[in-house]
């Protein structure tokens, strides 16, 4: 063979390879992942993930703060108020905003109304969350990947993006026209009933306007111009019923169960229903927890860690039959009962007593039915167990001496596991009955905000704000 | 490709083809002696700057088919090599002079034989000797200590655990960069991916390289970056690690037979305190979570009379003496036109940690056919199949810790199988994680089956020019098994991670690499004294990754550890492609053997850039000049040579980064209802390569006729445009964004120094040393991300270690919280050492928690010395090797101080004034008491120092982690020939060797040489790791 060959066929073959080379090499899409997302998926994953974020809210900081749960363990850190890092808590409310803030973009892009109706009530509830734990947070200038850095938004301009996002919700969902469809089963809050989210909207809005109780704005009657368009009952309001496995509070029971402690009850909760605190047994308790050995009920002191010293060794805990810890008891993102004691705390507000009392009798009643009948109870006997609570629990109740302390207390027990007490604690100072300070606290009170993740604080530092656990959010005063 | 790169590799051909002369090809055969004329066996007669070679037989003799113009090459360990040019002579004997021998042919890029000398960078080689001297079945472990500019990593001493390996330091800002070499075998590259999916990266599974049968191996050749790796492009970006199997030679076939078995102990435990036991605030308590906040030993037996007289050292009472066995068997042989050798081998190793396994089975085929005179091809194929439970070390030391030492560890089971745990809780049952239940019942068992083949195949059509094909795969499929079980019975305890119901997991990996390889070599003389090479060559990788992980949680049945036996069944599934393309070219002048000038080109074309920018081109220049052939150098050189070169490496990066997409949500689906999700991760469609230049500068010398050399190189290599995956606030809608930009410098020192003090027949000694310093910088880094995230370690109260890249400050470097200094700059990202400490109003020092540098998890410095002593048939040699200047986070002194194990928390009784200033500058004079609750003047302390504000400082937990150890001592004997006359046995070698002998280091913890992983993120950070051991090995060889 003569070189010049040998070239010309090097050359040649090499000319041939280059035209087939770039489709031999475009293959560097993905797979494994869509470019478009289907609007039904986001919000099968936001509506699911909003109620989860509920959960985690609470299981990460709120329960303990506000005395629902205790650690076994002494000087537990959530328990006694050191610093620490609620990263994934934060990443979870971002991921779920993320996915909202797209499903509104795309929704808004596709004129499917329902779709981004929804999405901008649960970014409303995924924002207060943020707010209400951490005050100022990014938010207009989040999710578009446009920035490294996002700035942070004030908490109190963030609130009036809350109840904007409402009102939106409200245009969007009323203007919608069934084009494109929604499946109703990947909404897993209202099943795609669009009236339902109306309602929902005006409960929501009830609540986040009830929370600048302690500001200028508060403006009792609008709280109760939202309620009157809200829910008229318990089958109304807002929850996830539908789980991937179970209720992740029902999850805390099964792995307290195999003794992977967990869902500990605190003594302010079981001594607040056990007649310790107040002299009257709540008829609420049996269904929420279970006696320890020696028949009592019996919680753990935040920051003591387990009671006794080894010979009585039985507690109080989240059960698997409990009625907000079963396999399928609904998570709430806003419940009828939440709604009833946010009335009569406006009406108190707006001194229309009588409003006040039916709200809280309402409230208090519907409770004790909701988590009775979960478990099988009769309703006639609820019923009756309710009405019996209500005398022996309050002999003198009117419309005149019906106080705000009697609205915390009850709240407290029937909102029993929501982040929402959190902010109601820090609302009402911690005045609860018997409330005191854990054991070994490193701090002389309750933290009164979150402190930022470690994952602004290391990515976003110079955005981020320098704060105190005790420092207050904007409603806090 | 852009026209002009097509051209510039189009001239490399023409200039080959302008030079031609032609020469007639022959055969040439010879003996080759030693200076007493008795024949060598398996001398390498290599045709210099090809592949193709042979070696010796039985007796000494050799035939080669080779060009007229050729020059061969004879090495042979210990000797000093010989060239020859063949011209018209058709028996070539040669007499090699025994010797130190410096005048080595190494294995360059691409396989080419290339004598050390015509060289312009610097390589390092290893024998099978130095592989098999060290006794590492990783043989990414075997490369420790003896290779200047190498640093190796363990993990500790795991069984199969991965190593890591990094050359001239660290060149990539992207925290999951895979920083570390090409490995390439007999010309095929395979993955020395660490895949830690599936749960694989809590449990250290192994890098690939591991597979490799180490007594397989002939060489391994370093090649260091830049213009030495040139030719392989890209994926040697890093380096590149050339292995050369074993190859049959011709002659009658032999059989050999190799037998080692060791035995290894943990080579150092952490110091813990022995006075105080179970409970909180000084108070007994036999169920408490708390391991040693109680009282004093005395105190508590006056409250439990069952109360042990001591404690137990459980750190020491939970590791276990491990062992190890390797069988192989060889067969070789051939004749002149086919040679072929077969092995095969098994190794078993169960680690000091309880449970912890590994088993690696190797059988290898390679063989040769010279068909005629211009037609060769040859090929091997390796079968391994490896794997083992790999215990979660992390895990197992982290929950040491909590467990208090009133109880024995080793007491981790019930009779009715439930665990044994360290809290009593009545009736009757004993909770709180056992380390050794755990392992016992969560495994993780991963069972890799590969296969590596390759092809060549060698036409010469004329003498001067050899065309090779080469084709090679790499496959492997892993199937990984993780599970735990289910409590024994209802409410039984059980270990934590089982999870409250037990669960299964599996996860089915295969990983395709394929590599097709065309290249062609022309050898010519251009007249007078110059010589040329012109190679020119187009490779292609097609790489293809699938993965399917199906967890199953909550088993029916406890123990049935079976996909079918879980209630909730979850599936997902990944499939990765990648593909790379490249052309490339070389030409090299040597100007009286002296003088050699090599060019290089390349472009490649990668998949995982945008279309508009994968293709890219990039040059190398390096020159090597003999100075000692060309000039009467002064008297004191026996031998001088100068080298110099640059290079250019264009870099792609991982595929599908170019994109932004959704994908499913966790979780889902759930009841037929599938969630979408954002990635997240924001892809980049405008990439472009990154590029590293580097340049070199070396310098060989040798003095006193050879029996002292030096050799210096120093290096500079700058990366720049870097792909990065930067974490970024999750307010942005991702985690990470992928950016271009940033640029990192590494620039160094290596220095060889080989002398040999004595030599004579019957005893010589050769002493060898390496040292490197490597310098690395961040040049800068995206324009407003301050700095990048590559890692971090847990520690309490807020006093995580974390590692980051900071521009203007060097990789490696760890951040953390200190304890405040009186009177330093704010901004300053050190600590203030000359200032005194901060103490608060409380009288305790305060935390500082704005993030300062705290230490470097890169070595200033390494190195490591060899003595190897021949007398007789008696070989020993010892390493000593060491590390200065690096500094580690550890772990488990952070869990130390909050659980009161550490020996300085014994002073917790105490009260105490600490030395250091107030805000208002005036002298602490404060008195506190450092124990838990209310202290001896009333006031309440709470949790105590060691709890509330210790811990919290990382600086506490910073430690120096230099050490220099004895990591190796071998002594082998072999049998004197008269022995076995009249046995079949032909050679026969007995050989102790002892790893870790010694080890001198200021760190607290274990071995500091383990780090957490191999991953980039876990450098610097130990103290659960697995720990380093000492072992112990005999060896039996016998040769048939």
């Amino acid at each position: 063979m003569q070189l010049k060959n040998i070239i010309a066929i090097l050359v040649a073959g090499s000319l041939l390879l280059f035209t087939a080379c770039d489709e031999y090499l475009d293959i560097n899409e993905n797979p494994n992942v869509a470019t478009q997302p289907p609007l039904d998926g986001l919000l099968a994953s936001t509506s699911y993930q909003t109620g989860l974020n509920n959960f985690r809210v609470s299981n990460s900081f709120g329960a303990f703060w506000v005395q629902y749960l205790a650690s076994p363990n002494e000087s537990s850190t959530t328990d006694i108020y050191l610093e620490a890092d609620y990263s994934g808590t934060w990443g979870s409310l971002y991921n779920t905003m993320t996915d909202l803030f797209d499903l509104i973009r795309f929704g808004e892009e596709r004129e499917a109304e329902a779709h981004v109706g929804i999405a901008k009530v649960l970014m409303a509830v995924n924002l207060a969350l943020v707010v209400d734990n951490w005050n100022d947070a990014p938010y207009t200038d989040a999710f578009t990947g446009s920035t490294l850095t996002p700035v942070y938004d004030n908490g109190e301009q963030l609130y009036d993006v809350i109840l904007n996002l409402l009102g939106e919700a409200e245009a969007a969902l009323a203007s919608d026209d069934a084009s494109p469809s929604l499946n109703g089963p990947s909404d897993f809050v209202h099943g795609g009933d669009l009236v339902a989210w109306g309602r929902t909207i005006e409960a929501l809005r009830a609540r986040y306007l009830n929370h600048l109780s302690e500001t200028g704005a508060y403006a009792p009657a609008e709280v109760l111009n939202a309620i009157d368009n809200a829910y008229t009952g318990v089958s109304q309001a807002a929850a996830i019923t539908t789980f991937e496995v179970r209720n992740p509070w029902a999850q805390q029971a099964v792995n307290n169960d195999a003794l992977l402690l967990a869902g500990w009850l605190s003594d302010q909760f079981v001594d607040a229903l056990n007649g310790t605190t107040y002299g009257v047994f709540d008829p609420r308790l049996p269904f929420l927890t279970d006696t320890t050995d020696t028949g009592d009920y019996r919680g753990t002191r935040n920051g003591a860690g387990r009671v006794g010293d080894g010979t009585m060794a039985f507690e109080s805990y989240l059960e698997t039959d409990g009625s907000f810890s079963s396999e399928d008891s609904p998570l709430y993102l806003m419940s009828y009962q939440e709604l009833k004691f946010v009335e009569a705390e406006a009406a108190l507000a707006a001194t229309q007593p009588d409003r006040a009392l039916t709200a809280f009798t309402e409230g208090v009643t519907s409770s004790i039915i909701e988590i009775q009948t979960f478990a099988g109870v009769s309703q006639e006997v609820a019923e009756m167990a309710a009405a019996d609570y209500l005398s022996a629990a309050y002999p003198d109740l009117s419309a005149a001496n019906l106080t705000l302390d009697d609205v915390f207390r009850e709240k407290y027990v029937a909102n029993f596991l929501s982040p929402e007490t959190y902010v109601d604690a820090r609302r009402y100072d911690f005045g609860y009955t018997g409330f005191e300070l854990a054991a070994n606290a490193a701090q002389g009170s309750v933290p009164t905000r979150v402190q930022y993740p470690n994952t602004e604080l290391d990515r976003n530092g110079r955005n981020t704000p320098d704060v105190l656990l005790t420092d207050l959010v904007f409603w806090d005063q | 490709m852009k026209p002009s790169n097509l051209k510039v590799l189009l001239v490399f051909l023409l200039i080959g083809a302008g030079a031609i002369c032609l020469h007639a090809q022959k055969s040439v055969s010879g003996t080759v002696t030693d200076e007493d004329g008795e024949a060598l066996i398996g001398v390498n007669v290599l045709v210099a700057g090809t592949t193709s070679g042979t070696i010796t037989d039985n007796d000494g003799n050799y035939v080669l088919t080779v060009p007229e113009r050729a020059t061969l090459i004879f090495s042979y360990t210990g000797f000093e090599s010989v060239e020859r040019v063949v011209g018209s002579a058709t028996v070539i004997d040669v007499s090699l002079q025994f010797g130190t021998s410096l005048d080595e042919v190494v294995v360059t890029a691409l396989g080419i034989s290339r004598e050390r000398k015509a060289l312009g960078y610097a390589v390092e080689e290893l024998d099978a000797e130095q592989i098999a001297r060290v006794q590492q079945p990783n043989l990414v472990n075997a490369l420790q200590g003896q290779v200047a500019g190498v640093q190796v990593s363990s993990a500790g001493g795991g069984p199969g655990q991965a190593a890591r390996i990094i050359i001239r330091g660290v060149n990539s800002l992207d925290p999951g960069a895979n920083n570390q070499p090409l490995f390439v075998v007999d010309g095929i590259p395979i993955t020395n991916e660490t895949l830690t999916v599936g749960g694989g990266g809590a449990r250290n599974v192994s890098n690939r390289a591991a597979d490799i049968n180490p007594n397989d191996i002939e060489s391994m050749t370093v090649l260091k970056g830049g213009a030495a790796t040139a030719l392989y492009g890209l994926r040697a970006a890093n380096g590149a690690i050339i292995i050369t199997t074993k190859q049959g030679e011709a002659g009658q076939v032999r059989v050999n037979f190799e037998t080692t078995y060791g035995t290894e102990e943990v080579n150092k435990f952490p110091e813990t305190q022995r006075v105080y036991t179970q409970g909180f605030g000084g108070n007994y308590d036999p169920g408490s979570f708390w391991s040693t906040w109680g009282p004093t030993v005395d105190e508590a037996r006056q409250i439990d009379p069952d109360h042990p007289e001591t404690i137990f050292n459980n750190f020491e009472n939970a590791y276990t003496t491990g062992n190890q066995t390797r069988n192989s068997l060889s067969i070789s042989g051939g004749t002149e036109q086919a040679q072929f050798r077969a092995s095969i081998s098994h190794f078993d190793h169960e680690g000091v940690l309880p449970f912890s396994t590994y088993e690696n089975t190797s059988f290898r085929f390679n063989g040769n056919l010279v068909a005629n005179e211009k037609f060769s091809f040859g090929g091997g194929v390796n079968y391994v199949r490896s794997g083992g439970n790999r215990v979660n070390a992390d895990r197992f030391n982290e929950r040491l810790v909590y467990w208090a030492p009133r109880v024995d560890v080793n007491n981790f089971i019930d009779e009715d199988g439930a665990m044994s745990g360290y809290r009593d809780r009545p009736p009757g049952f004993f909770v709180g994680n056992n380390p050794i239940y755990g392992e016992l019942t969560n495994k993780f068992v991963d069972d890799v089956d590969r296969f590596i083949g390759n092809l060549k195949f060698s036409y010469s059509p004329f003498d001067f020019l050899t065309l090779n094909y080469v084709v090679g795969i790499d496959q492997y499929s892993d199937f990984r098994h993780n599970y735990g079980q289910g409590p024994v019975y209802p409410g039984a305890p059980n270990f934590e991670n089982n999870g409250a119901r037990g669960f299964n997991n599996e996860t089915r990996i295969r990983r395709r690499d394929i590599t097709s390889n065309l290249s062609g070599v022309a050898n010519f003389s251009l007249g007078g004294d110059f010589d040329l090479q012109v190679l020119a060559g187009f490779d292609v990788f097609d790489s293809e990754y699938d993965r399917v992980t199906t967890t199953g949680d909550e088993l029916d049945i406890f123990n049935l550890f079976s996909l079918n036996n879980a209630a909730i069944i979850r599936t997902s599934s990944f499939d990765q492609m990648y593909r790379l393309m490249g052309l490339y070219g070389d030409i090299s002048i040597a100007y009286k053997n002296a003088i050699y000038l090599s060019i290089t080109g390349r472009n490649d074309w990668s998949s995982a850039l945008p279309a508009a920018n994968r293709s890219f081109f990039y040059p190398s220049v390096s020159l090597g000049a003999v100075i000692s052939d060309l000039t009467d150098v002064s008297s004191v050189f026996s031998y001088l040579k100068l080298r110099a070169s640059y290079a250019g490496i264009g870099k792609d990066t991982d595929p599908y980064r170019t994109s932004v997409v959704y994908g499913n949500a966790s979780g889902f689906p759930i009841e037929s209802v599938t969630g979408w999700t954002r990635d997240n991760q924001q892809g980049a469609q405008d990439l472009k390569p990154e590029r590293t230049n580097t340049i070199e500068f070396g310098a060989d010398m040798r003095f006193f006729n050879n029996r002292f050399g030096i050799d210096v190189t120093y290096y500079n290599a700058k990366s720049v445009d870097q792909i990065i995956p930067v974490p970024v606030s999750n307010a942005t809608g991702y985690t990470t964004f992928i950016l271009n930009a940033g640029s990192m410098r590494n620039s160094g020192v290596e220095l060889v120094m080989r002398g040999t003090p004595v030599q004579t027949p019957n005893f010589s000694w050769d002493v060898s040393l390496n040292y490197t310093r490597n310098v690395n910088e961040v040049l800068d880094i995206f324009e407003g991300v301050e700095d990048i995230f590559l890692g971090s370690s847990f520690g309490y109260a807020g006093s995580s270690a974390s590692l980051r890249l900071v521009e203007g400050q060097p990789y490696g470097n760890i951040y953390g919280r200190s304890f405040a200094r009186f009177g330093a700059d704010p901004e300053s990202l050190f600590i203030d050492e000359s200032a005194p400490l901060l103490i608060g109003e409380d009288g305790f020092p305060v935390v500082e928690t704005n993030q300062k540098i705290l230490g470097n998890s890169q070595p200033r410095w390494f190195g490591a010395i060899t003595n190897t002593i021949r007398y007789k048939s008696f070989s020993f040699s010892f390493m000593f090797d060491t590390r200065q200047g690096v500094q580690k986070y550890n772990q488990q002194g952070n869990f130390f101080a909050a659980f009161g194990t550490a020996p300085y928390t014994l002073n917790r009784n105490e009260t105490i004034v600490f030395e250091g200033v107030l805000a208002d500058g005036t002298p602490n004079t404060q008195a506190v008491w450092l124990g838990q609750g209310e202290g001896p003047d009333g006031r309440d302390y709470g949790a105590g120092y060691y709890r509330n504000r210790f811990r919290g400082s990382t600086e506490n937990f910073i430690e120096e982690a230099d050490w220099i150890r004895l990591r190796n001592v071998s002594l082998s004997y072999e049998l004197p020939a008269a022995l076995l006359q009249n046995v079949f046995i032909q050679r026969a070698s007995i050989t102790l060797t002892g790893n870790n002998l010694w080890l001198d280091t200021p760190y607290s913890g274990f071995d500091p040489e383990g780090n957490r992983g191999n991953q980039n993120g876990d450098d610097g950070f130990g103290g659960f790791t697995y720990p380093g051991v000492r072992s112990f090995f005999a060896t039996l060889n016998v040769s048939f």
